[in-house]
């Protein structure tokens, strides 16, 4: 019995509207290399990336609040497989809480040599310190930053 | 008002496996309502309506892919809708039909679903693309680096060494083997384990679960259709479900509600649905649990969150053999979604295997003496849970 | 069979945002979400339960209601998503209140327009055994379902431009701004033409819901009674069904008639807000529905129930002809009909609407069929 088999790939482009918070974010992150949170009225808790609402109280958020660029690893993964439409591993990543923050925000963790994973999880273990890095040419996009140990 | 009694009167499963090049997806939904309707003895008529059990459309490859299963569950010009909750989201199809009897509008509903995770290329590839667009999806995000890092704040909370994720593999992969439609079924060593490659810190490939195929289906039936007809049953005696904050790094910092270690929403899906079962003390109420952990770490924050241990200490409960069968509560006898993960079922045949064990027919995995258990499924990014109590 | 107790409409929400919006999506679905609330004068606290319909390819993320999530107040909440139709959220929504389990339900969809092509997310809902290959996507669906009707009676194709600028000029009062938005000619199926179809627009709807024990407890009088609800699919193969049929929907409108004691529709509906795919689609509704036999579409159109000067007044709103966020069309129906009951529906309320029908259909050729029957008075058979 002869099986025969089709291929489809799905091939849709989205231009997803980021509105007022996240645009503002974003400039501020490409014109003055500066990061900002929002924060939550009825918690306080100071929101990163920024919203503009919380969705834990379901109030709007309030005043900008400037946060970072140091901060500390909450927590992080180490990636040695090939996914496709991924980075070609080893790549290290994960959340970090930057000063002045209450939540953690996601990002690449560069400049540390991810041979050994025990040795290197070892140094990106939870608290680790680290440092916010600029690209030199940004869009405003969240690859505009990574993280680097200190 | 209390709700009404629900029963499970038929239960339909395929063997997983990885592909299935003999069966379109369509097929494969008939296969289990096929073994679902046999048992509960059923012609399609019988059936008043159907749930059908789909997460991301694009897994299968086939938007709104449930209107290629009408005929499948023959739905034709009957009640149909679908549920997705992700991951979740077979358990959340059992919620549904239990909803669809427990409201009055039917006697005899079937719930199915099916996938072919093996055939789509790349699960990750797709499951990021369920991160947010605005921050996230530009981050190599997907299900294995996100439970990966719980587990790192697992292991910075209460201590969990990969040895020890290795033996929750060893323990299911032992279940597994007694269970004929696992997908996979050989047994491994914790060194087994620890030789498999490095996916994602701490996660090596053998804590991961399979990407496999096949369907699953549940026939659920009223009380007063059961007495009619004299029915062989089991009872869900709970349901609950809720939900955490899509932001993983939200669970983290200062003053979150939900650690993302934790599996805070889970253990809250399942107290409410223990408060509809009349459970109190779970540890001593629950004989068996089938609870959605698709890597190895998980295991250990989803038995906490159950209340089956006390949060943070079911490390050593594990390596002690308590969720063994064989054991006190053994956890996840089928092999879990460990050893089996048909994202669109998965959750499902959770609920499904708890009842073949309360109901006794569960066979070469069967638990001894099981009259109440507990299935869980959990969705997106840790984010939606479902809990279901089954009873004799 | 009747449900075990009956739920109500307590508050609702539209949102039709202007094409230079500045919200994101999840901001827009919190407006909404509030909106409702307000409506039905209650906070996100007093809601037990969510369920929202959405569709993955049209929102570009893989399950759409994790991000969506947060916006309606999933929080720490019970919410299910029905990605088959926007209406199904509401079946779902009224069936967990009849469990007894849940006093209150918050209900929303949405329809975004981020994808490049509407027509090419379409298209990947048929299967890619035998159809994808062909431009199957909902406009030729219901193209392909007019063609059926018009094959079975001629003269249809006058009929149908007339009953869309019927639609258009309703629309022209409750949606000025997206009624002005036709889809542009040239890019219509026949026998589709100009007029006849809106073009796609972002939209969003949220209704608040509640069993009658929280209704009588609360002293709630600005509601709308859920008196009949049934809901249906077609087969999936589009060539396997009679386009000139609604099967699907004759299993719905039995089941929400049985529910409401409707024997006489054009007696007892004051509105029926129906789903008006394309015009055709609008005139094989109304045969099944019992609104005009075939018989009588041509002296229907002319002078009965599709002309102003009905007793029945049929798409208020002006339909999907006028506002067409496509994926929530079917939920927006059934808050149109709830506003008309509860006299909330501001410029083209219907006066004295007491009955509403509401018909949601989502699909190729309306593939999902609902009808709901709404009313100012608890109506209809409980258990």
């Amino acid at each position: 019995m002869e099986l025969l088999k089709r291929q489809e790939t799905w091939n849709i482009t989205y231009t997803h509207a980021l509105g007022e918070t996240a645009s503002w974010f974003y400039t501020q992150l490409r014109d003055n290399k500066k990061l900002y949170g929002r924060r939550d009225a009825k918690t306080g808790r100071v929101l990163v990336p920024p919203r503009a609402f919380s969705d834990q109280t379901l109030v709007p958020t309030t005043e900008w609040v400037e946060v970072g660029p140091a901060g500390h690893i909450e927590t992080f993964t180490i990636v040695y497989e090939a996914f496709n439409g991924l980075p070609p591993p080893p790549y290290a990543f994960g959340f970090i809480q930057l000063e002045g923050a209450d939540t953690a925000v996601g990002g690449f963790i560069r400049g540390l040599d991810l041979s050994n994973p025990a040795k290197a999880a070892k140094k990106l273990a939870v608290g680790a310190k680290v440092m916010t890095q600029f690209a030199e040419q940004r869009t405003g996009d969240i690859l505009d930053f990574w993280f680097e140990l200190v | 008002m209390t709700a009404p009694r629900v029963g499970i009167i038929g239960i339909g499963q395929s063997p997983f496996t990885r592909r299935r090049d003999d069966a379109s997806y369509p097929d494969l939904v008939r296969e289990a309502v096929i073994g679902a309707m046999r048992q509960a003895d059923l012609d399609f008529d019988a059936i008043d309506g159907t749930v059908y059990s789909l997460s991301p459309d694009a897994m299968v490859g086939i938007g709104n892919a449930e209107t290629l299963g009408v005929d499948a569950v023959g739905g034709r010009n009957k009640p149909f809708l679908r549920i997705n909750t992700g991951g979740a989201t077979g358990i959340s199809s059992v919620a549904a039909a239990y909803y669809h009897v427990a409201s009055g509008a039917c006697d005899v509903v079937l719930t199915a679903g099916a996938d072919k995770v093996g055939e789509c290329g790349d699960s990750q590839t797709v499951l990021n693309k369920i991160w947010d667009p605005t921050y996230e999806r530009q981050l190599p995000h997907g299900t294995i680096t996100m439970l990966a890092m719980s587990g790192i704040r697992y292991q910075h909370k209460y201590g969990m060494t990969e040895e020890d994720m290795a033996r929750v593999v060893v323990k299911n992969r032992k279940h597994a083997a007694l269970n004929p439609n696992a997908h996979l079924r050989t047994e491994v060593t914790v060194d087994d384990v620890m030789a498999s490659r490095m996916i994602s810190w701490p996660i090596k490939l053998m804590d991961c679960c399979p990407q496999s195929s096949g369907g699953g289906a549940m026939v659920l039936a009223s009380e007063k259709f059961i007495k009619q007809n004299k029915l062989d049953v089991v009872w869900i005696t709970g349901v609950g479900h809720c939900t955490e904050t899509y932001y993983q790094g939200d669970r983290m910092g200062t003053g979150q509600t939900a650690d993302h270690a934790d599996a805070y929403a889970l253990g809250k899906a399942c107290w409410r649905s223990y408060k509809m079962a009349g459970i109190t003390d779970p540890q001593k109420q629950i004989d068996v649990a089938e609870l959605y952990a698709p890597f190895s770490n998980t295991e250990f924050h989803s038995i906490e969150a159950a209340g089956l241990a006390n949060v943070g200490q079911s490390v050593p409960m594990v390596n002690e053999g308590r969720f063994s069968i064989g054991g006190e509560i053994p956890v996840n006898p089928s092999g879990g979604t460990l050893c089996t993960n048909a994202i669109a079922v998965t959750a499902m045949i959770r609920v499904a295997e708890v009842a073949l064990q309360v109901w006794g027919k569960a066979g070469g995995h069967q638990v001894k003496g099981a009259k109440r258990g507990i299935a869980t499924g959990n969705g997106g990014d840790h984010q939606f849970f479902g809990t279901v109590v089954v009873e004799a | 069979m009747g449900l075990n107790r009956k739920t109500a409409v307590i508050g609702t929400a539209i949102a039709a945002p202007p094409p230079d919006d500045p919200r994101s999506l999840e901001e827009l679905l919190y407006d909404v979400t509030q909106a409702a609330l307000i409506d039905a004068g209650m906070s996100i606290e007093a809601i037990d339960g969510i369920v929202v319909g959405s569709n993955d390819q049209f929102d570009g993320r893989a399950i759409s209601v994790m991000m969506a999530s947060g916006s309606v107040g999933g929080v720490d909440r019970d919410i299910l998503s029905t990605p088959s139709a926007g209406e199904h959220a509401f079946v779902m929504a009224t069936l967990r209140i009849a469990s007894g389990l849940y006093e209150t339900h918050l209900v929303v969809s949405w329809s975004p327009t981020e994808a490049s092509s509407m027509a090419e997310t379409q298209r990947l809902g048929a299967d890619p055994y035998f159809h994808r290959k062909l431009p199957l996507d909902e406009l030729a669906g219901a193209a392909l379902q007019a063609n059926s009707i018009a094959s079975a009676t001629p003269g249809v194709h006058d009929l149908a431009t007339r009953i869309a600028e019927l639609n258009l000029n309703n629309g022209s009062h409750a949606y000025p701004a997206a009624a002005a938005q036709t889809a542009e000619a040239g890019a219509l199926p026949w026998p589709l033409r100009d007029g006849m179809v809106s073009a796609p627009a972002t939209g969003a709807v949220a209704l608040v819901i509640a069993s009658e024990n929280y209704v009588a407890a609360k002293g709630l009088t600005n509601i709308a009674w859920v008196n009949g609800m049934g809901w249906a699919t077609e087969s999936g193969y589009l060539g396997d069904r009679d386009l000139n049929q609604a099967e699907a929907l004759e299993a719905a409108r039995d089941r929400a008639y049985a529910d409401a004691g409707i024997t006489n529709p054009l007696e007892t509906l004051d509105v029926v807000e129906l789903t008006d795919a394309s015009p055709y689609q609008q005139l094989l509704v109304s045969e099944v529905l019992g609104l005009s036999a075939r018989a009588d579409w041509e002296s229907d159109v002319a002078t009965g129930i599709f002309t102003k000067h009905s007793a029945l007044a049929v798409n208020p709103s002006g339909g999907v002809a006028s506002f067409n966020p496509v994926f929530c069309t079917g939920l927006i129906r059934i808050a149109e009909a709830a506003n008309q009951v509860r006299g909330t529906a501001g410029a083209h309320q219907v006066k004295g609407a007491k009955n509403a029908l509401a018909h949601a259909a989502s699909g190729f050729a309306m593939m999902y069929q609902s009808v709901l029957i709404l009313g100012d008075q608890p109506k209809g058979a409980a258990a």
